[in-house]
């Protein structure tokens, strides 16, 4: 990281971008898994995105066909109005995935800020932001949510997406904390201090780089966290109710098709399943691939 | 597919593991008559803690079973006072319904040996009253309450109404009363438990107190908690566990010579699905009414030895409009609706196994309506889906058409918002069909959730919503079935016998529909109409009932969307001898009809 310091020219930046993507191309093509993974959250990323463009705004329904098992014509059968799974999995994901980056971005950028400005600034700031953290560390996650879900409807992923950041970022501060405190320490940061550089200088230019895998790493981890957090809370029915909502078709699938019971209502259990293994699989690569780009120990040349 | 594979094994597997502790119940002891397993379909979830009051929310106290009741009522289409002998061996009903002379059964005795007598009935009324029944009530002016309750003899009471204002089914509402011991019930009560009744049956500051005072005497009623089960049932308690309540043979029963099972055990459940599996497994000798997908049903139809009997649930649901709102004040909005709406289809959808669908609007379940109206069910506008119709009663409500899609009188787009509580599988799934037939025929539409029913309820009768789901035509009483629809929902309340009208938004009236319909070419006022049910009898009803119908079939305060099936699973392969008949497929609220066909001796150990 001490080579920010020598004052760049615009060639030399492009050279250092170059190495570090082809260093990024190299780790992944060692694990295949890892570029498996990075298609996958592609993937999702495109569902979430367009995928309820293919499909009309009231998918269309069979009461000849309903609750049917998974076929050719239906991947993952039909639920219990006859209409085809994956087609609900995919309008869905929107909801999901939308809420699900909402709560990251709000995780990471919170979580980040304070946990920097507590570390760095040390003294009374540090110990007055830190109190907080802790007190919002103490209070716990779902009973809250659910107390919280009698008042708020939560009809908007960014509601949804907002709610569940403002309870995620105490890890993240505490950690980040933790970092900073010990990066401050280091040479690279006293020579920076010794050059005159500013405080916003050394802020974004040498410390938070030198966190950046740790914080890109959480604010995937936020993703899956998010994910099960919503799902889990549509599960239990007590969030309004929205035909494609995953975990409603969860809830659906148990209670009401009685997947545990019969085969044919599988594949209404097996689709919302499916899809939040799946990215939470993609994640898990595209972490450990992170993992090695960011942190040159770990690279086997 | 790999990892679809290892789910679908895995799933197998958990199925396997179910099934395999199904058959632990052949094993157990208890000798002669063997064990009966069986669920509270009414309560969810067992306490080992609750006491074994009848009560009690989460009362230990199993109705049939360790729980009796003056007699059993029945599930008749069109008179409510018919009941199967419980602790009264007979009755008798004055013509003029004013008193029921009750006699107990002669061999009647408590778990602990001692006999039961008039004193434990009369005491039990007075129990009865702190908690507020139909025939018990301290409420003024209530229809159908008790004025007078005397010990003709040690095995005789006679019961009389107060005539002020008299409802046909009071003597159901006193056979339906449990009983419960005196020698270990009475400190509950005071010792001037008599006086204060009759102090707060009267008027003034004086009765008011005494009322509250008697309210007060109920909240230590559902708490009391007596040391010991002692049941004049054909069971009593042995334990309770959070996996299951254990009941064994009341050796002093009256009848106990032809009660099977030697032993009842109730298994704990928390959901539907809970049940499923218990029933698929054949671990359940018998269980009430569960709602279940046709995959399952077809599913516990194939499980050892099971059967599914059906019968009459008077009980119907429907779509219930809040006539305040735009744009379901008008009539015609009403009745497009009715003929857009394929119930066929809503029903095959919802409740494909528990219901059928409405065969119109009638106000009265299907089964029901041959017994009350069968001249003028056929007369009735079936509301056969009919987009065309449909089409033409929209316009003539000035609704128009633009691009597809309907729009208000006024110009502003028409979203029909359907609510329905959380967890009602049923009515959310039949809301999700009408709301894709109502798309597709372009009214745009949605559904909204509320946490629970109490909620549900509240927000309704408030209210905030345009459309909901009602239940309806709840039987045998004829004023019950109607009060639905022409009762403190729409305006119309029974105050000491007199109806009064509050207008839309008052005194709990959502459903805002007119004060007076015409049929036939004249006006009617079916609150009015609705209240005299109270007081007539069978033959009087009728024609006020036809007249009801066809007021609700042109008026469509609500529409009927089906009627309820009640499903009863039993299995042969450890008993015989299930009834098939309606009229006690299915008893009063909160009573268990298998415990009341075992203490009949109807159901025979196969051996």
């Amino acid at each position: 990281m001490s080579t920010v310091l020598i004052p760049e020219t615009a060639s030399a930046a492009a050279t250092m971008r170059r190495n570090f993507w082809l260093g990024v191309w190299r780790v992944m093509k060692r694990k295949p898994s890892r570029l498996a993974g990075v298609i996958i959250i592609a993937g999702f990323a495109f569902m979430g995105a367009f995928g309820p463009m293919f499909y009309p705004d009231q998918l269309p329904d069979d009461s000849n066909a309903i609750t049917q098992a998974p076929s050719w014509a239906h991947w993952f059968g039909t639920d219990p109005q006859g209409r085809d799974v994956l087609a609900l999995v995919i309008t869905g994901s929107r909801y999901v995935l939308l809420s699900a980056a909402v709560t990251a971005v709000i995780t990471v950028v919170f979580g980040t800020t304070l946990g920097l400005f507590s570390g760095f600034k040390r003294g009374r700031w540090d110990s007055v932001l830190m109190r907080i953290t802790d007190m919002k560390l103490t209070i716990p996650g779902l009973p809250l949510l659910l107390v919280l879900a009698m008042v708020w409807k939560f009809g908007s992923p960014i509601q949804m997406g907002l709610v569940l950041g403002l309870l995620g970022w105490g890890g993240v501060a505490r950690a980040v904390r933790a970092q900073t405190l010990s990066l401050r320490e280091r040479g690279f940061i006293e020579a920076a201090r010794g050059l005159g550089l500013s405080t916003r200088h050394i802020i974004g230019k040498e410390l938070l780089p030198s966190m950046a895998p740790y914080i890109a790493m959480n604010m995937l981890i936020a993703v899956t966290g998010a994910v099960y957090a919503q799902v889990g809370l549509f599960f239990l029915g007590v969030l309004p109710y929205e035909a494609n909502n995953w975990g409603v078709m969860l809830n659906l699938a148990v209670f009401q098709a009685g997947a545990m019971i019969t085969p044919n209502a599988l594949g209404y259990l097996l689709g919302p399943l499916l899809a939040i293994l799946l990215l939470t699989l993609g994640i898990v690569l595209v972490v450990d691939a992170m993992d090695e780009i960011f942190n040159p120990r770990l690279r086997e040349e | 597919m790999k990892r679809l594979a290892a789910v679908v094994a895995l799933l197998g597997l958990a199925t396997a593991t179910a099934c395999s502790s199904g058959s632990t119940n052949k094993s157990s002891s208890g000798g002669g008559g063997g064990l009966f397993t069986t669920i509270d379909v009414n309560r969810p979830g067992l306490d080992a803690s609750a006491p074994a009051n009848p009560y009690n929310p989460k009362g230990n106290s199993f109705s049939g079973f360790n729980a009796m009741r003056i007699a059993w009522v029945k599930n008749h289409l069109t008179d409510p006072n018919q009941a199967l002998p419980g602790i009264a061996a007979s009755w008798e009903i004055a013509p003029d319904n004013s008193a029921i002379t009750l006699k107990l059964q002669p061999n009647a005795k408590w778990s602990d040996g001692k006999p039961v007598t008039a004193e434990d009935v009369k005491m039990s009324i007075g129990i009865a009253y702190t908690q507020g029944s139909t025939a018990f009530s301290v409420t003024p002016g209530a229809a159908g309450a008790a004025a007078e309750v005397t010990v003709v003899d040690n095995q005789t009471l006679k019961i009389t109404q107060d005539m002020a204002s008299p409802s046909p089914k009071f003597a159901r509402g006193v056979l339906d009363t449990a009983v419960l011991p005196a020698h270990v019930w009475s400190s509950v009560l005071p010792a001037d438990f008599w006086d204060k009744l009759k102090t707060a049956r009267g008027d003034g500051a004086e009765a008011e107190k005494a009322r509250t005072e008697i309210t007060a005497i109920g909240q230590k009623v559902i708490a009391f908690a007596p040391p010991k089960d002692v049941s004049a049932g054909p069971f009593v308690l042995e334990r309770v566990n959070p996996g299951e309540a254990l009941l064994v043979k009341n050796k002093n029963f009256y009848n106990a010579a032809k009660v099977a099972p030697a032993q009842v055990k109730f298994l704990n459940y928390t959901g539907n699905e809970q049940i499923w599996n218990y029933l698929t497994a054949g671990k359940l000798d018998q269980s009430g009414f569960v709602a279940a997908p046709t995959d399952v049903m077809n599913r516990i139809k194939q499980g050892p030895g099971n059967e599914v009997i059906k019968g009459y649930s008077p009980v119907a649901v429907s779509m219930a409009f809040n006539q305040s709102k735009k744009p379901y004040d008008n009539v015609h909005v009403r009745r497009g609706l009715a003929y857009l709406i394929d119930r066929d289809q809503v029903t095959k959808v919802a409740s494909p196994e528990g219901g059928t669908p409405a065969v119109t609007t009638s106000g009265i379940h299907q089964k029901a309506a041959q017994a009350w109206i069968p001249d003028t069910l056929p007369k009735l506008d079936p509301y056969k889906p009919d987009a065309a119709k449909a089409e033409a009663e929209f316009k003539s409500a000035g609704l128009t058409k633009k691009d597809g899609k309907w729009t208000l009188a006024d110009g502003k787009p028409w979203k029909v918002s359907m609510h329905a509580p959380a967890g009602f599988s049923d009515w959310l799934s039949a809301q999700e069909n009408i709301k894709s037939q109502l798309i597709k025929a372009g009214i745009d539409a949605e559904i909204q959730t509320s946490p629970d029913y109490p909620v549900y309820l509240e927000e309704l009768a408030a209210g905030k919503y345009d459309v909901g789901f009602w239940l309806m035509a709840l039987g045998p009483a004829p004023y019950d079935i109607f009060q639905r629809l022409y009762g403190a929902s729409n305006g119309w309340t029974n105050v000491a016998g007199k109806i009064e009208h509050s207008p839309a938004g008052k005194n709990g009236n959502w459903m805002g529909g007119p004060e007076q319909i015409e049929v036939d070419g004249a006006k009617i006022d079916p609150g009015e109409l609705t209240g005299k049910l109270n007081s007539a009898n069978e033959e009087a009803a009728k024609p006020i009932m036809a007249q009801l119908a066809k007021a609700a079939n042109q008026d469509l305060p609500v529409i009927q969307l089906w009627d309820y099936v009640n499903n009863q699973f039993v299995n042969n392969s450890r008993f015989t001898g299930w009834p098939h008949d309606d009229e006690i497929l299915r008893l009063g609220t909160g009573v268990l009809a298998s415990g009341v066909w075992i203490q009949l001796g109807m159901v025979k150990s196969k051996q």
